[in-house]
Protein backbone atom coordinates (compact mmCIF):
# COMPACT_ATOMS: atom_id res chain seq x y z
CA UNK A 1 0.00 0.00 0.00
CA UNK A 2 1.13 3.54 -0.65
CA UNK A 3 0.04 7.08 0.11
CA UNK A 4 -1.48 9.13 -2.70
CA UNK A 5 -2.96 12.61 -2.62
CA UNK A 6 -6.10 13.46 -4.56
CA UNK A 7 -7.74 16.73 -5.48
CA UNK A 8 -10.98 17.72 -3.81
CA UNK A 9 -12.65 16.58 -7.02
CA UNK A 10 -11.20 13.11 -6.47
CA UNK A 11 -8.60 13.19 -9.23
CA UNK A 12 -5.03 11.98 -8.73
CA UNK A 13 -2.81 14.87 -7.66
CA UNK A 14 0.57 13.75 -6.38
CA UNK A 15 2.36 10.81 -4.80
CA UNK A 16 4.91 13.12 -3.15
CA UNK A 17 4.57 13.79 0.57
CA UNK A 18 6.10 17.29 0.56
CA UNK A 19 3.75 18.49 -2.16
CA UNK A 20 0.73 16.61 -0.87
CA UNK A 21 1.03 17.76 2.73
CA UNK A 22 1.52 21.35 1.55
CA UNK A 23 -1.66 21.14 -0.53
CA UNK A 24 -3.57 19.57 2.36
CA UNK A 25 -2.68 22.49 4.61
CA UNK A 26 -4.24 24.75 2.03
CA UNK A 27 -7.32 22.58 1.78
CA UNK A 28 -6.50 21.54 -1.78
CA UNK A 29 -5.85 17.81 -1.38
CA UNK A 30 -7.12 14.61 0.21
CA UNK A 31 -4.75 11.96 1.52
CA UNK A 32 -5.55 8.31 0.94
CA UNK A 33 -3.98 4.87 0.85
CA UNK A 34 -3.85 3.19 -2.54
CA UNK A 35 -2.84 -0.32 -3.59
CA UNK A 36 0.68 -0.80 -4.93
CA UNK A 37 1.39 -1.27 -8.61
CA UNK A 38 -1.63 0.58 -9.98
CA UNK A 39 -1.02 3.34 -12.53
CA UNK A 40 -2.36 6.72 -11.44
CA UNK A 41 -4.85 7.06 -14.29
CA UNK A 42 -6.84 4.18 -12.79
CA UNK A 43 -7.10 5.84 -9.38
CA UNK A 44 -9.76 8.20 -8.15
CA UNK A 45 -11.22 9.15 -4.82
CA UNK A 46 -14.94 8.94 -4.15
CA UNK A 47 -15.49 11.97 -1.97
CA UNK A 48 -18.97 10.84 -0.92
CA UNK A 49 -17.96 7.33 0.07
CA UNK A 50 -14.55 8.57 1.22
CA UNK A 51 -12.85 5.67 -0.53
CA UNK A 52 -10.31 5.10 -3.26
CA UNK A 53 -11.72 3.68 -6.47
CA UNK A 54 -9.56 1.60 -8.80
CA UNK A 55 -10.71 1.45 -12.39
CA UNK A 56 -10.85 -2.13 -13.64
CA UNK A 57 -9.96 -3.34 -10.17
CA UNK A 58 -8.33 -6.74 -10.10
CA UNK A 59 -6.83 -6.40 -13.55
CA UNK A 60 -3.30 -5.59 -14.59
CA UNK A 61 -2.44 -2.55 -16.72
CA UNK A 62 -3.02 -4.37 -20.00
CA UNK A 63 -6.35 -5.66 -18.75
CA UNK A 64 -7.35 -2.17 -17.61
CA UNK A 65 -6.54 -0.75 -21.03
CA UNK A 66 -8.61 -3.46 -22.67
CA UNK A 67 -11.44 -2.69 -20.29
CA UNK A 68 -11.19 0.98 -21.17
CA UNK A 69 -11.42 0.18 -24.87
CA UNK A 70 -14.48 -1.93 -24.19
CA UNK A 71 -16.09 0.86 -22.19
CA UNK A 72 -15.31 3.46 -24.83
CA UNK A 73 -16.71 1.26 -27.57
CA UNK A 74 -19.88 0.72 -25.56
CA UNK A 75 -20.19 4.45 -25.00
CA UNK A 76 -19.84 5.04 -28.73
CA UNK A 77 -22.66 2.61 -29.46
CA UNK A 78 -24.85 4.46 -26.97
CA UNK A 79 -23.83 7.85 -28.37
CA UNK A 80 -24.45 6.87 -31.96
CA UNK A 81 -27.82 5.37 -31.17
CA UNK A 82 -28.88 8.54 -29.42
CA UNK A 83 -27.60 10.62 -32.33
CA UNK A 84 -29.68 8.64 -34.78
CA UNK A 85 -32.72 8.75 -32.52
CA UNK A 86 -32.36 12.51 -32.09
CA UNK A 87 -32.17 13.05 -35.84
CA UNK A 88 -35.19 10.90 -36.52
CA UNK A 89 -37.23 12.43 -33.74
CA UNK B 1 6.91 56.49 -39.36
CA UNK B 2 4.11 58.98 -39.48
CA UNK B 3 0.62 58.22 -38.44
CA UNK B 4 -2.40 60.30 -37.55
CA UNK B 5 -1.16 60.71 -34.00
CA UNK B 6 2.20 62.17 -34.98
CA UNK B 7 0.66 64.36 -37.66
CA UNK B 8 -1.56 65.85 -35.00
CA UNK B 9 1.41 66.44 -32.73
CA UNK B 10 0.85 63.49 -30.43
CA UNK B 11 3.37 60.95 -29.22
CA UNK B 12 4.33 58.36 -31.78
CA UNK B 13 3.33 54.84 -30.82
CA UNK B 14 4.80 52.02 -32.80
CA UNK B 15 3.04 48.69 -32.59
CA UNK B 16 5.07 45.66 -33.54
CA UNK B 17 3.54 44.40 -36.81
CA UNK B 18 3.69 40.88 -35.40
CA UNK B 19 1.53 41.83 -32.44
CA UNK B 20 -1.82 40.06 -32.32
CA UNK B 21 -4.96 40.66 -30.33
CA UNK B 22 -5.85 38.31 -27.52
CA UNK B 23 -5.91 34.61 -28.34
CA UNK B 24 -8.81 33.15 -30.27
CA UNK B 25 -9.57 29.51 -30.96
CA UNK B 26 -11.83 27.34 -33.08
CA UNK B 27 -14.40 24.75 -32.05
CA UNK B 28 -15.34 22.06 -34.51
CA UNK B 29 -18.35 19.87 -33.85
CA UNK B 30 -19.61 16.96 -35.89
CA UNK B 31 -21.99 14.10 -35.57
CA UNK B 32 -20.40 10.70 -35.57
CA UNK B 33 -20.06 10.14 -39.31
CA UNK B 34 -19.16 13.76 -40.05
CA UNK B 35 -21.18 13.39 -43.21
CA UNK B 36 -24.32 15.29 -42.42
CA UNK B 37 -23.38 17.83 -39.81
CA UNK B 38 -20.27 19.86 -39.13
CA UNK B 39 -19.99 23.21 -37.41
CA UNK B 40 -16.87 25.31 -37.07
CA UNK B 41 -16.86 28.54 -35.10
CA UNK B 42 -14.24 30.95 -33.81
CA UNK B 43 -14.31 32.35 -30.28
CA UNK B 44 -12.21 34.94 -28.54
CA UNK B 45 -10.83 34.71 -25.03
CA UNK B 46 -14.17 35.84 -23.64
CA UNK B 47 -15.88 33.02 -25.57
CA UNK B 48 -17.61 35.42 -27.92
CA UNK B 49 -18.14 34.32 -31.48
CA UNK B 50 -15.82 36.39 -33.66
CA UNK B 51 -15.76 34.35 -36.87
CA UNK B 52 -17.32 35.18 -40.17
CA UNK B 53 -20.55 33.48 -41.22
CA UNK B 54 -19.19 33.37 -44.76
CA UNK B 55 -16.28 31.17 -43.73
CA UNK B 56 -17.98 29.17 -41.04
CA UNK B 57 -19.41 25.74 -41.58
CA UNK B 58 -23.01 25.78 -40.50
CA UNK B 59 -24.70 23.07 -42.51
CA UNK B 60 -27.05 20.54 -41.04
CA UNK B 61 -27.69 18.17 -43.92
CA UNK B 62 -24.99 17.35 -46.37
CA UNK B 63 -22.74 14.58 -47.50
CA UNK B 64 -19.01 14.84 -47.11
CA UNK B 65 -17.61 18.35 -47.16
CA UNK B 66 -19.33 21.28 -48.64
CA UNK B 67 -19.47 24.92 -49.53
CA UNK B 68 -16.50 27.01 -48.63
CA UNK B 69 -14.99 24.07 -46.80
CA UNK B 70 -14.93 22.11 -50.02
CA UNK B 71 -11.36 21.00 -49.61
CA UNK B 72 -10.10 18.34 -51.99
CA UNK B 73 -8.78 16.19 -49.21
CA UNK B 74 -12.23 16.13 -47.66
CA UNK B 75 -13.43 14.11 -50.63
CA UNK B 76 -11.85 11.11 -48.96
CA UNK B 77 -13.62 9.35 -46.16
CA UNK B 78 -13.47 10.47 -42.59
CA UNK B 79 -10.46 8.26 -42.03
CA UNK B 80 -8.44 11.00 -43.64
CA UNK B 81 -9.12 13.32 -40.75
CA UNK B 82 -8.48 11.35 -37.68
CA UNK B 83 -10.75 8.37 -38.17
CA UNK B 84 -13.47 10.26 -36.46
CA UNK B 85 -13.47 13.45 -34.45
CA UNK B 86 -15.40 11.54 -31.82
CA UNK B 87 -12.39 9.39 -31.03
CA UNK B 88 -11.23 10.08 -27.55
CA UNK B 89 -7.57 9.09 -27.69
CA UNK B 90 -8.22 6.30 -25.25
CA UNK B 91 -8.47 3.15 -27.27
CA UNK B 92 -6.54 4.47 -30.24
CA UNK B 93 -2.99 3.27 -30.60
CA UNK B 94 -0.49 6.03 -29.98
CA UNK B 95 1.25 5.03 -33.19
CA UNK B 96 -1.90 5.72 -35.18
CA UNK B 97 -1.02 9.28 -36.06
CA UNK B 98 -4.33 9.96 -37.74
CA UNK B 99 -6.06 10.22 -34.37
CA UNK B 100 -4.11 13.21 -33.15
CA UNK B 101 -6.48 16.06 -33.87
CA UNK B 102 -7.57 16.07 -30.24
CA UNK B 103 -4.10 15.53 -28.84
CA UNK B 104 -2.00 17.68 -26.56
CA UNK B 105 0.72 17.20 -29.18
CA UNK B 106 -1.24 19.18 -31.77
CA UNK B 107 -0.26 22.77 -30.95
CA UNK B 108 2.60 24.69 -29.38
CA UNK B 109 3.68 28.34 -29.37
CA UNK B 110 4.12 28.45 -33.14
CA UNK B 111 1.10 29.63 -35.13
CA UNK B 112 0.93 26.56 -37.32
CA UNK B 113 -0.80 23.40 -36.18
CA UNK B 114 0.32 19.87 -36.85
CA UNK B 115 -2.65 18.74 -38.93
CA UNK B 116 -4.59 21.73 -40.17
CA UNK B 117 -4.62 25.44 -40.81
CA UNK B 118 -7.42 27.74 -39.68
CA UNK B 119 -7.96 31.40 -40.43
CA UNK B 120 -9.40 33.67 -37.78
CA UNK B 121 -12.56 33.98 -39.84
CA UNK B 122 -13.21 30.30 -39.36
CA UNK B 123 -11.96 28.94 -42.64
CA UNK B 124 -10.20 25.66 -42.00
CA UNK B 125 -8.41 23.09 -44.08
CA UNK B 126 -6.71 19.90 -43.06
CA UNK B 127 -3.34 18.93 -44.30
CA UNK B 128 -3.23 15.87 -46.46
CA UNK B 129 -2.38 12.83 -44.38
CA UNK B 130 -0.56 11.20 -47.23
CA UNK B 131 3.15 11.48 -46.49
CA UNK B 132 2.28 13.04 -43.12
CA UNK B 133 5.03 10.95 -41.58
CA UNK B 134 7.50 12.84 -43.76
CA UNK B 135 6.27 16.21 -42.64
CA UNK B 136 8.29 18.81 -40.80
CA UNK B 137 6.48 18.41 -37.48
CA UNK B 138 6.49 14.66 -37.62
CA UNK B 139 10.23 14.45 -38.24
CA UNK B 140 12.02 17.58 -37.10
CA UNK B 141 9.58 19.85 -35.27
CA UNK B 142 11.75 19.29 -32.21
CA UNK B 143 14.51 21.41 -33.82
CA UNK B 144 12.44 24.61 -33.61
CA UNK B 145 13.73 27.36 -31.37
CA UNK B 146 11.77 28.03 -28.18
CA UNK B 147 11.03 31.73 -28.41
CA UNK B 148 10.48 34.28 -25.65
CA UNK B 149 8.95 37.26 -27.40
CA UNK B 150 7.30 40.59 -26.61
CA UNK B 151 3.66 40.92 -25.62
CA UNK B 152 1.20 39.68 -28.22
CA UNK B 153 3.83 38.15 -30.50
CA UNK B 154 4.10 34.56 -31.62
CA UNK B 155 7.08 33.37 -33.66
CA UNK B 156 6.66 34.60 -37.23
CA UNK B 157 10.02 33.35 -38.36
CA UNK B 158 10.89 29.74 -37.76
CA UNK B 159 14.50 28.93 -37.02
CA UNK B 160 15.60 25.35 -36.57
CA UNK B 161 18.84 24.10 -35.08
CA UNK B 162 20.42 20.73 -35.81
CA UNK B 163 24.06 19.72 -35.55
CA UNK B 164 25.99 23.00 -36.02
CA UNK B 165 23.62 24.57 -38.51
CA UNK B 166 20.75 26.94 -37.95
CA UNK B 167 18.14 27.08 -40.68
CA UNK B 168 15.15 29.23 -41.38
CA UNK B 169 12.13 27.28 -42.55
CA UNK B 170 8.72 28.10 -43.95
CA UNK B 171 6.38 25.97 -41.86
CA UNK B 172 5.00 22.47 -41.56
CA UNK B 173 6.29 21.38 -44.94
CA UNK B 174 9.37 20.02 -46.60
CA UNK B 175 10.22 23.00 -48.74
CA UNK B 176 13.81 24.16 -48.96
CA UNK B 177 15.70 26.09 -46.35
CA UNK B 178 14.99 29.79 -46.64
CA UNK B 179 18.51 30.17 -45.38
CA UNK B 180 21.07 28.15 -43.46
CA UNK B 181 24.22 29.00 -41.55
CA UNK B 182 26.94 26.86 -39.99
CA UNK B 183 27.80 28.72 -36.78
CA UNK B 184 30.49 26.33 -35.57
CA UNK B 185 33.23 28.93 -36.07
CA UNK B 186 31.58 30.98 -33.30
CA UNK B 187 31.57 28.12 -30.81
CA UNK B 188 34.06 27.77 -28.00
CA UNK B 189 33.64 24.03 -27.54
CA UNK B 190 32.68 21.56 -30.24
CA UNK B 191 33.04 18.35 -28.23
CA UNK B 192 29.37 17.54 -28.76
CA UNK B 193 28.04 18.15 -32.23
CA UNK B 194 24.30 17.55 -32.07
CA UNK B 195 22.15 20.60 -31.34
CA UNK B 196 19.33 19.28 -29.17
CA UNK B 197 17.38 22.19 -27.78
CA UNK B 198 17.67 25.91 -28.43
CA UNK B 199 15.99 28.92 -26.90
CA UNK B 200 16.01 32.58 -27.82
CA UNK B 201 14.99 35.64 -25.83
CA UNK B 202 14.30 38.62 -28.04
CA UNK B 203 14.53 41.24 -25.29
CA UNK B 204 17.97 39.96 -24.25
CA UNK B 205 19.04 39.09 -27.82
CA UNK B 206 20.20 35.92 -26.17
CA UNK B 207 20.51 32.56 -27.89
CA UNK B 208 21.15 29.48 -25.74
CA UNK B 209 21.71 26.07 -27.26
CA UNK B 210 22.40 22.58 -25.98
CA UNK B 211 24.71 20.29 -27.89
CA UNK B 212 24.66 16.59 -27.06
CA UNK B 213 26.76 13.63 -28.07
CA UNK B 214 24.00 12.15 -30.21
CA UNK B 215 20.29 12.47 -31.01
CA UNK B 216 19.29 9.66 -28.68
CA UNK B 217 19.92 9.54 -24.96
CA UNK B 218 23.50 10.81 -24.70
CA UNK B 219 23.98 12.66 -21.42
CA UNK B 220 27.04 14.71 -22.33
CA UNK B 221 26.20 18.39 -22.81
CA UNK B 222 27.81 21.59 -23.99
CA UNK B 223 25.65 24.68 -23.53
CA UNK B 224 26.51 27.79 -25.51
CA UNK B 225 25.26 31.24 -24.62
CA UNK B 226 25.37 33.79 -27.43
CA UNK B 227 24.49 37.40 -26.65
CA UNK B 228 23.86 39.33 -29.86
CA UNK B 229 23.93 43.01 -30.66
CA UNK B 230 21.25 42.42 -33.26
CA UNK B 231 17.89 40.74 -32.89
CA UNK B 232 17.83 37.32 -34.54
CA UNK B 233 14.22 37.92 -35.56
CA UNK B 234 15.17 41.09 -37.42
CA UNK B 235 18.38 40.21 -39.21
CA UNK B 236 18.01 39.28 -42.88
CA UNK B 237 20.55 36.50 -42.52
CA UNK B 238 21.27 34.23 -39.54
CA UNK B 239 24.93 34.94 -40.21
CA UNK B 240 24.35 38.60 -39.36
CA UNK B 241 23.38 37.67 -35.80
CA UNK B 242 26.47 35.56 -35.27
CA UNK B 243 28.79 38.07 -36.92
CA UNK B 244 27.87 40.75 -34.41
CA UNK B 245 27.97 39.02 -31.04
CA UNK B 246 28.41 40.89 -27.79
CA UNK B 247 29.57 37.83 -25.90
CA UNK B 248 29.91 34.08 -26.21
CA UNK B 249 30.20 31.72 -23.27
CA UNK B 250 29.68 28.05 -22.64
CA UNK B 251 29.54 25.46 -19.92
CA UNK B 252 29.58 21.70 -19.89
CA UNK B 253 27.60 19.25 -17.85
CA UNK B 254 26.10 15.78 -17.74
CA UNK B 255 22.32 15.77 -17.88
CA UNK B 256 19.96 12.84 -17.56
CA UNK B 257 17.66 12.57 -20.55
CA UNK B 258 15.63 9.74 -21.99
CA UNK B 259 15.78 11.44 -25.38
CA UNK B 260 17.62 14.65 -26.20
CA UNK B 261 14.94 15.76 -28.68
CA UNK B 262 12.69 16.53 -25.72
CA UNK B 263 14.79 19.42 -24.42
CA UNK B 264 13.06 22.79 -24.14
CA UNK B 265 15.17 25.88 -23.48
CA UNK B 266 13.47 28.86 -21.84
CA UNK B 267 15.64 31.97 -21.85
CA UNK B 268 14.36 34.36 -19.21
CA UNK B 269 14.40 38.14 -19.29
CA UNK B 270 16.87 38.13 -16.37
CA UNK B 271 19.46 35.92 -18.05
CA UNK B 272 18.47 32.81 -16.10
CA UNK B 273 17.57 29.90 -18.34
CA UNK B 274 15.19 27.04 -17.64
CA UNK B 275 15.91 23.68 -19.25
CA UNK B 276 13.14 21.10 -19.15
CA UNK B 277 12.02 17.91 -20.78
CA UNK B 278 9.82 14.89 -20.53
CA UNK B 279 11.72 12.15 -18.74
CA UNK B 280 10.12 8.73 -18.77
CA UNK B 281 6.58 9.30 -17.45
CA UNK B 282 7.68 12.35 -15.49
CA UNK B 283 9.48 15.59 -16.39
CA UNK B 284 12.63 17.39 -15.27
CA UNK B 285 13.41 21.06 -14.97
CA UNK B 286 16.59 22.86 -14.01
CA UNK B 287 17.58 26.52 -14.03
CA UNK B 288 21.02 27.91 -14.80
CA UNK B 289 22.55 31.35 -14.59
CA UNK B 290 23.50 32.23 -18.16
CA UNK B 291 24.41 35.83 -17.49
CA UNK B 292 27.84 36.92 -18.64
CA UNK B 293 30.52 35.59 -16.27
CA UNK B 294 33.69 36.47 -18.11
CA UNK B 295 36.22 34.61 -20.19
CA UNK B 296 37.17 31.17 -18.96
CA UNK B 297 35.06 31.12 -15.79
CA UNK B 298 31.90 29.22 -14.81
CA UNK B 299 32.55 26.50 -17.34
CA UNK B 300 30.64 23.82 -15.47
CA UNK B 301 26.95 23.37 -14.95
CA UNK B 302 27.47 23.13 -11.19
CA UNK B 303 28.90 26.64 -11.12
CA UNK B 304 25.77 28.07 -12.74
CA UNK B 305 22.89 25.92 -11.51
CA UNK B 306 20.29 27.26 -9.14
CA UNK B 307 18.94 24.73 -6.65
CA UNK B 308 18.86 21.24 -8.19
CA UNK B 309 17.12 19.39 -10.99
CA UNK B 310 13.47 19.17 -10.12
CA UNK B 311 11.29 16.20 -11.03
CA UNK B 312 7.64 16.80 -11.79
CA UNK B 313 5.70 16.95 -8.52
CA UNK B 314 2.27 16.00 -9.81
CA UNK B 315 0.59 12.78 -10.78
CA UNK B 316 2.10 10.85 -13.66
CA UNK B 317 1.16 7.75 -15.59
CA UNK B 318 2.31 6.06 -18.77
CA UNK B 319 2.82 8.68 -21.46
CA UNK B 320 5.08 9.25 -24.41
CA UNK B 321 7.83 11.61 -25.42
CA UNK B 322 10.39 11.78 -28.20
CA UNK B 323 11.79 8.38 -27.30
CA UNK B 324 8.60 6.90 -28.74
CA UNK B 325 8.72 9.01 -31.90
CA UNK B 326 10.07 12.39 -32.96
CA UNK B 327 6.59 13.91 -33.15
CA UNK B 328 6.01 13.42 -29.43
CA UNK B 329 8.72 15.90 -28.47
CA UNK B 330 8.14 18.03 -25.38
CA UNK B 331 6.51 21.31 -26.33
CA UNK B 332 6.60 24.95 -25.29
CA UNK B 333 3.88 27.58 -25.02
CA UNK B 334 3.82 31.18 -23.85
CA UNK B 335 0.95 33.31 -22.63
CA UNK B 336 -0.26 36.10 -24.87
CA UNK B 337 1.59 38.75 -22.87
CA UNK B 338 4.81 36.77 -22.87
CA UNK B 339 5.18 36.81 -19.09
CA UNK B 340 4.67 33.09 -18.44
CA UNK B 341 5.81 30.02 -20.33
CA UNK B 342 4.89 26.35 -20.22
CA UNK B 343 6.93 23.22 -20.91
CA UNK B 344 4.33 20.55 -21.46
CA UNK B 345 3.46 17.04 -22.59
CA UNK B 346 0.48 14.73 -22.12
CA UNK B 347 -0.42 13.06 -18.85
CA UNK B 348 -1.77 9.91 -20.42
CA UNK B 349 -0.65 7.55 -23.19
CA UNK B 350 -2.17 9.02 -26.30
CA UNK B 351 -2.13 12.75 -25.74
CA UNK B 352 -4.69 13.25 -22.98
CA UNK B 353 -4.33 15.56 -20.01
CA UNK B 354 -1.24 17.54 -19.22
CA UNK B 355 1.94 17.43 -17.18
CA UNK B 356 3.66 20.80 -17.32
CA UNK B 357 5.98 23.24 -15.71
CA UNK B 358 4.78 26.82 -15.92
CA UNK B 359 7.51 29.36 -15.31
CA UNK B 360 7.86 33.12 -15.14
CA UNK B 361 9.60 34.32 -18.27
CA UNK B 362 10.92 37.24 -16.29
CA UNK B 363 12.58 34.81 -13.91
CA UNK B 364 12.51 31.09 -14.83
CA UNK B 365 13.45 30.20 -11.24
CA UNK B 366 9.82 30.83 -10.41
CA UNK B 367 7.82 27.83 -11.51
CA UNK B 368 4.96 25.53 -10.52
CA UNK B 369 3.73 22.15 -11.71
CA UNK B 370 0.54 21.93 -13.77
CA UNK B 371 -1.59 18.80 -13.85
CA UNK B 372 -4.73 17.56 -15.53
CA UNK B 373 -5.17 13.82 -15.13
CA UNK B 374 -7.57 12.91 -17.90
CA UNK B 375 -7.35 9.50 -19.56
CA UNK B 376 -9.79 10.23 -22.36
CA UNK B 377 -11.59 13.02 -24.25
CA UNK B 378 -8.53 15.14 -24.84
CA UNK B 379 -8.22 18.55 -26.45
CA UNK B 380 -5.11 20.62 -27.14
CA UNK B 381 -4.03 23.58 -25.00
CA UNK B 382 -3.83 27.14 -26.29
CA UNK B 383 -3.10 30.57 -24.81
CA UNK B 384 -6.10 32.22 -23.20
CA UNK B 385 -6.66 35.83 -22.25
CA UNK B 386 -3.74 37.98 -21.22
CA UNK B 387 -1.74 35.64 -19.00
CA UNK B 388 -3.24 32.18 -19.20
CA UNK B 389 -3.98 28.98 -21.07
CA UNK B 390 -7.00 26.78 -21.60
CA UNK B 391 -8.11 23.58 -23.29
CA UNK B 392 -7.82 19.93 -22.44
CA UNK B 393 -11.36 18.61 -22.50
CA UNK B 394 -13.77 17.44 -25.17
CA UNK B 395 -16.45 15.54 -23.38
CA UNK B 396 -19.84 14.95 -24.94
CA UNK B 397 -21.69 18.25 -25.30
CA UNK B 398 -25.09 16.65 -25.85
CA UNK B 399 -27.26 18.51 -23.36
CA UNK B 400 -24.11 19.93 -21.80
CA UNK B 401 -22.28 23.20 -22.13
CA UNK B 402 -18.75 22.85 -23.46
CA UNK B 403 -16.17 22.79 -20.69
CA UNK B 404 -12.60 23.94 -20.80
CA UNK B 405 -9.80 24.05 -18.25
CA UNK B 406 -8.66 27.66 -18.00
CA UNK B 407 -6.15 29.13 -15.64
CA UNK B 408 -4.08 32.28 -15.45
CA UNK B 409 -1.20 33.93 -13.63
CA UNK B 410 -0.30 37.34 -12.34
CA UNK B 411 1.93 38.86 -15.04
CA UNK B 412 3.95 40.76 -12.41
CA UNK B 413 4.52 37.68 -10.26
CA UNK B 414 8.18 36.76 -10.77
CA UNK B 415 9.73 36.42 -7.31
CA UNK B 416 10.83 32.82 -6.90
CA UNK B 417 10.98 33.18 -3.13
CA UNK B 418 7.25 33.73 -2.85
CA UNK B 419 4.30 31.52 -3.65
CA UNK B 420 2.60 31.69 -7.04
CA UNK B 421 -0.96 32.89 -7.46
CA UNK B 422 -2.96 30.86 -9.94
CA UNK B 423 -6.54 31.74 -10.78
CA UNK B 424 -8.95 29.10 -12.01
CA UNK B 425 -12.62 28.88 -12.83
CA UNK B 426 -15.26 26.32 -12.07
CA UNK B 427 -18.71 25.16 -13.07
CA UNK B 428 -20.70 28.00 -11.53
CA UNK B 429 -20.24 31.73 -11.79
CA UNK B 430 -21.48 32.07 -8.23
CA UNK B 431 -18.44 30.26 -6.94
CA UNK B 432 -16.07 32.30 -9.09
CA UNK B 433 -17.61 35.58 -7.92
CA UNK B 434 -18.60 34.42 -4.44
CA UNK B 435 -20.64 36.18 -1.81
CA UNK B 436 -17.53 36.88 0.24
CA UNK B 437 -14.13 38.52 -0.13
CA UNK B 438 -12.09 35.42 -0.87
CA UNK B 439 -9.37 36.31 -3.30
CA UNK B 440 -9.03 33.77 -6.04
CA UNK B 441 -11.66 31.34 -4.69
CA UNK B 442 -11.11 28.56 -7.21
CA UNK B 443 -7.35 28.85 -7.53
CA UNK B 444 -4.77 29.21 -4.86
CA UNK B 445 -1.23 30.02 -3.92
CA UNK B 446 1.28 27.36 -4.78
CA UNK B 447 4.73 26.73 -3.36
CA UNK B 448 7.55 27.43 -5.75
CA UNK B 449 9.08 24.31 -7.34
CA UNK B 450 6.93 21.72 -5.56
CA UNK B 451 3.43 23.18 -5.80
CA UNK B 452 1.00 21.27 -8.02
CA UNK B 453 -1.83 23.12 -9.72
CA UNK B 454 -4.56 20.58 -10.45
CA UNK B 455 -6.63 22.30 -13.09
CA UNK B 456 -10.36 22.66 -12.70
CA UNK B 457 -13.11 22.54 -15.27
CA UNK B 458 -14.91 25.72 -16.31
CA UNK B 459 -18.34 26.00 -17.88
CA UNK B 460 -18.36 28.17 -20.98
CA UNK B 461 -22.08 28.28 -21.87
CA UNK B 462 -21.09 27.37 -25.43
CA UNK B 463 -23.00 24.63 -27.17
CA UNK B 464 -20.91 21.91 -28.69
CA UNK B 465 -22.25 22.95 -32.09
CA UNK B 466 -24.48 19.95 -32.66
CA UNK B 467 -27.78 18.98 -31.10
CA UNK B 468 -26.94 15.43 -30.13
CA UNK B 469 -23.77 13.47 -29.41
CA UNK B 470 -20.73 15.58 -30.17
CA UNK B 471 -17.20 15.96 -28.87
CA UNK B 472 -15.93 19.40 -29.90
CA UNK B 473 -12.42 19.71 -31.19
CA UNK B 474 -10.53 22.76 -29.93
CA UNK B 475 -8.40 24.16 -32.74
CA UNK B 476 -5.55 26.61 -33.00
CA UNK B 477 -5.82 29.65 -35.24
CA UNK B 478 -2.92 30.94 -37.32
CA UNK B 479 -3.50 34.66 -36.79
CA UNK B 480 -5.47 36.13 -33.91
CA UNK B 481 -5.97 39.45 -35.67
CA UNK B 482 -4.12 42.71 -35.50
CA UNK B 483 -3.66 44.11 -32.02
CA UNK B 484 -6.24 46.82 -31.48
CA UNK B 485 -8.22 45.68 -34.50
CA UNK B 486 -11.84 46.29 -35.12
CA UNK B 487 -13.23 43.53 -32.94
CA UNK B 488 -13.56 44.29 -29.24
CA UNK B 489 -12.11 40.88 -28.47
CA UNK B 490 -8.84 41.76 -30.12
CA UNK B 491 -6.70 43.85 -27.84
CA UNK B 492 -9.43 44.70 -25.39
CA UNK B 493 -12.44 43.22 -23.76
CA UNK B 494 -13.61 42.18 -20.35
CA UNK B 495 -10.82 39.78 -19.53
CA UNK B 496 -7.99 41.98 -20.62
CA UNK B 497 -6.88 45.14 -18.90
CA UNK B 498 -4.25 46.17 -21.40
CA UNK B 499 -1.93 49.09 -20.96
CA UNK B 500 0.13 50.57 -23.73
Amino acid sequence: MAIYYFTNAGEPCTPFEETGEDLMKKGLAIKATVPDGIEAWRLSYDTAAKAVVVYADGQDEAGALTQQQTDVAAQKVTDDAKDIADREA
Amino acid sequence: MSNLSTLLGGVAETVDPRKEGLPIFGLLATEATQNHHMTYRIFDSSFRNVGSPWAAVCNSTTNYRFGMLGDASHAYVSYDHGNNFHNNLTSESYSTYINYNHSTYQIDQYPHCFYYSSSRDGFVSWQNYHQMTSSFEYQVGWTKLNMVLPEGCRPRRMFCNRRFTMREMAGNCATGNIQAYDYSSHMLNTDNNYATGTGYNEKMKMLVMIHSGDEGGNTSKVIHIFRGKKDLNKVPRIKDFFDDLESTEYFTDTWTNQNVKDWVVVVGNNGWVGFGLKQSNSKRYGVFDCNVKGVGVSLTGASRQWSTWHDFSGSTTTSYGASSGNQYYTKFHTTWDGTWGMIFSPYYYYGCGINAFCMSLENPRKFVNINQTKSGRSNPWVPWGRTGFHGGWSDNCDSETWQTYAWCFDPTDSDHETTTQVSMGTTSGDSVIPDNNTINPQGGTYTNKTGVVSLSSCRTTLTGGYGSTNYPLLMGVDWWGNYGGQNSGYGGGATTPITA
